[in-house]
């Protein structure tokens, strides 16, 4: 694992999509007039015959694509997260999930990555399409996994949510790191724990820093890396929370239907005792600002996620204060 | 396959009359859909312009599917049998279209989904150069849903990457809560379409002849077309009431007999 602040990579997922697509001419991409903002430019650029602007009509588009992945084809659709899930949801379960098509639905900014405030924020996207039979839901960490996310989603049959950052996408797992849509993989942390935290996707960063600094102050933190959200990699979490005495999440995503929710149906199930803490929004909607801002304003931070720890535990000791990481332009650090 | 207008006109009866006997089964259902559409059906199907196999077929407002069995079975894609089983529990004839409907090449059952699905199909007939066209049926009710007209627009401006659709729209002027102008205007409906870069044809749904030269007219240049076949709820029948909700009609067995009897006179 490398070490923060991280460097970044531009486009991954662009890249990773157009690479795809050379090899396998059934793939086509879709979008909905944000063609550049989604790193598509440079599939139109490369295959134009293969890339269709439906505009700004969300419901249209995901019905064409049903269409068309009924007639063979792997298509991603691209738009904002916060479009090709609350706008056409109805169109994505009948059109889509229902007929278990391969059509690889892909909504940038997720949560409070974007700073338009509650129309850009897509701050239950996990939620919808996790609550949708057949459907896939990935909430990759960095550009690596991005990159793996891309060819894994395009060999599963079937419906997939992959959640993607905009913008500098952070390098943080090293080169053999391997992104499986049944895995989630526990990346820092030994056999015995006093808490596990268990994130996903923007929160990777900010979980291993608060991890760090809890083992710094004497206590054993394991951290489970679960990209993919569902189907949950249920077994390796279970495991890892018998052996905690608290099971904290963390996710730039509501509290409410996303990773906390599916951990604690996972834990709650299989008996696990351990208390949980859940960290992400809390139930309301955000607003406009930096990624810095909102994420400590909403509660995502490093620090956030040390307290949880420091409260679950009942430590008689101050908490410890999270390091600020001095940040070049162009590498990205936790909140 | 024919193109002699009393074949057809036989075969719209027939329609009728199988659906009759399928919402007779539970006394209620989806009767009017089928009554209002069976000339376009018959003509679709049994007029040989859905080239089965071949072309593309999307039910857009699912409710209509008894029309379809009903066509179905006539000419040969189903067996008679099978009828009887419509909307029972567990059977495969389900009373709206779902992903289990045989022989469609898809079928919704929420409203307004149709036509962008048929654009994938037309968009993958282009992209493989297939010759291979998508008919597309569609109800006048559900152009209350906005996605049509953003498929519609769509379908227009990539009519030059699109392989030949063809939509239907049976305006049979009924829906849920009434007819359809009492809860919203959707007219001009023929000048929306063509506004919309379509050419429309617009014709009297319950004329087979009319039906016949409008899809026969459907050209294979880059446009895509639209039948608006005009007709009755209630499919011109002297023996239901005119007050009766055609949306969903309760078919008692007195109406039964009374229908299965006009029905049959007509195929005497």
């Amino acid at each position: 694992m490398r070490e923060p602040p991280y460097k970044t990579a531009l486009k991954p997922y662009g890249e990773a999509l157009l690479a795809l697509a050379r090899r396998r001419p059934e793939v086509l991409c879709l979008g909905a007039d944000l063609t550049r903002q989604t790193e598509t430019d440079i599939f139109r650029d490369a295959l134009p015959e293969r890339f269709i602007n439906a505009g700004m009509a969300e419901a249209n588009m995901i019905g064409i694509a049903g269409g068309l992945a009924r007639a063979g084809h792997v298509v991603f659709v691209n738009t904002f997260g916060v479009f090709c899930t609350r706008r056409c949801y109805d169109q994505i379960a009948m059109a889509v999930a229902y007929p278990n098509l391969n059509v690889k639905i892909v909504g940038f900014m997720p949560g409070l990555s974007s700073p338009g405030g509650p129309s850009h924020q897509a701050i239950e996207d996990v939620a919808l399409m996790r609550a949708l039979p057949n459907m896939t839901v990935i909430d990759p960490a960095d550009a690596l996994e991005i990159t793996q996310a891309v060819t894994a989603v395009a060999d599963h049959q079937g419906p997939v949510y992959l959640r993607l950052k905009r913008g500098e996408i952070p390098l943080i797992f090293d080169y053999d790191h391997r992104l499986e849509l049944v895995k989630a993989q526990v990346i820092a942390g030994g056999e015995h724990y006093d808490v596990c935290i268990v994130g996903a996707g923007m929160m990777i960063p900010a979980v291993l820093a608060a991890a760090r600094t809890l083992e710094d102050n004497g206590i054993a933190a394991t951290v489970i890396n679960a990209p993919v959200i569902k189907p949950l990699d249920k077994p390796t979490i279970v495991t890892a929370a018998r052996k905690s005495r608290i099971v904290i999440t963390a996710e730039n995503h509501t509290i409410i239907g996303g990773l906390g929710s599916a951990v604690a149906e996972a834990i709650a199930e299989a008996g696990v005792a351990a208390p949980l803490r859940r960290i992400g929004i809390e139930d309301v909607f955000a607003e406009s600002g930096s990624r810095e801002f909102l994420f400590s304003r909403y509660g995502l931070g490093t620090q956030n996620i040390i307290d949880a720890a420091w409260r679950g535990l009942t430590i008689n000791r101050p908490v410890p204060v999270a390091p600020v990481l001095e940040t070049a332009p162009g590498a990205y650090a936790p909140v | 396959m024919t193109t002699n207008a009393s074949d057809l006109r036989r075969l719209a009866a027939l329609i009728r009359l199988n659906a009759t006997r399928m919402v007779a089964i539970q006394g209620f259902g989806y009767l009017g859909q089928a009554l209002s559409s069976a000339e376009t059906l018959a003509v679709l199907f049994g007029g040989g312009f859905v080239r089965v196999g071949r072309d593309r077929f999307v039910l857009s407002p699912g409710h209509y599917v008894i029309g379809f069995y009903a066509v179905a079975a006539e000419v040969g894609l189903l067996n008679e049998d099978e009828l009887a089983s419509y909307g029972k529990d567990g059977a495969l004839l389900e009373a709206i279209g779902t992903e289990r409907t045989p022989l469609v090449d898809l079928v919704c059952g929420s409203l307004g989904q149709g036509l962008s699905g048929a654009i994938g199909f037309a968009l993958a007939s282009h992209l493989a150069g297939e010759d291979r066209d998508t008919y597309a049926f569609l109800s006048d009710g559900e152009m209350e849903e906005g996605q049509v007209w953003e498929a519609a627009m769509f379908a227009s401006h990539h009519r030059h990457t699109l392989g030949r659709i063809v939509v239907v729209i049976d305006a049979n002027n009924s829906q849920v809560d009434g007819s359809v102008t009492s809860v919203t205007t959707i007219e001009p409906l023929a000048d929306k379409w063509r506004s919309f870069g379509w050419r429309v044809a617009e014709v009297d749904g319950h004329d087979v002849d009319a039906l016949s030269e409008a899809f026969a007219s459907g050209s294979a240049d880059a446009e895509p077309f639209v039948v608006i076949a005009r007709t009755e709820i209630l499919g011109q029948m002297q023996s239901i009431p005119p007050t009766i909700d055609g949306h969903f009609i309760k078919l008692d067995r007195a109406l039964e007999h009374a229908v299965t009897t006009e029905l049959e006179a007509a195929l005497a």
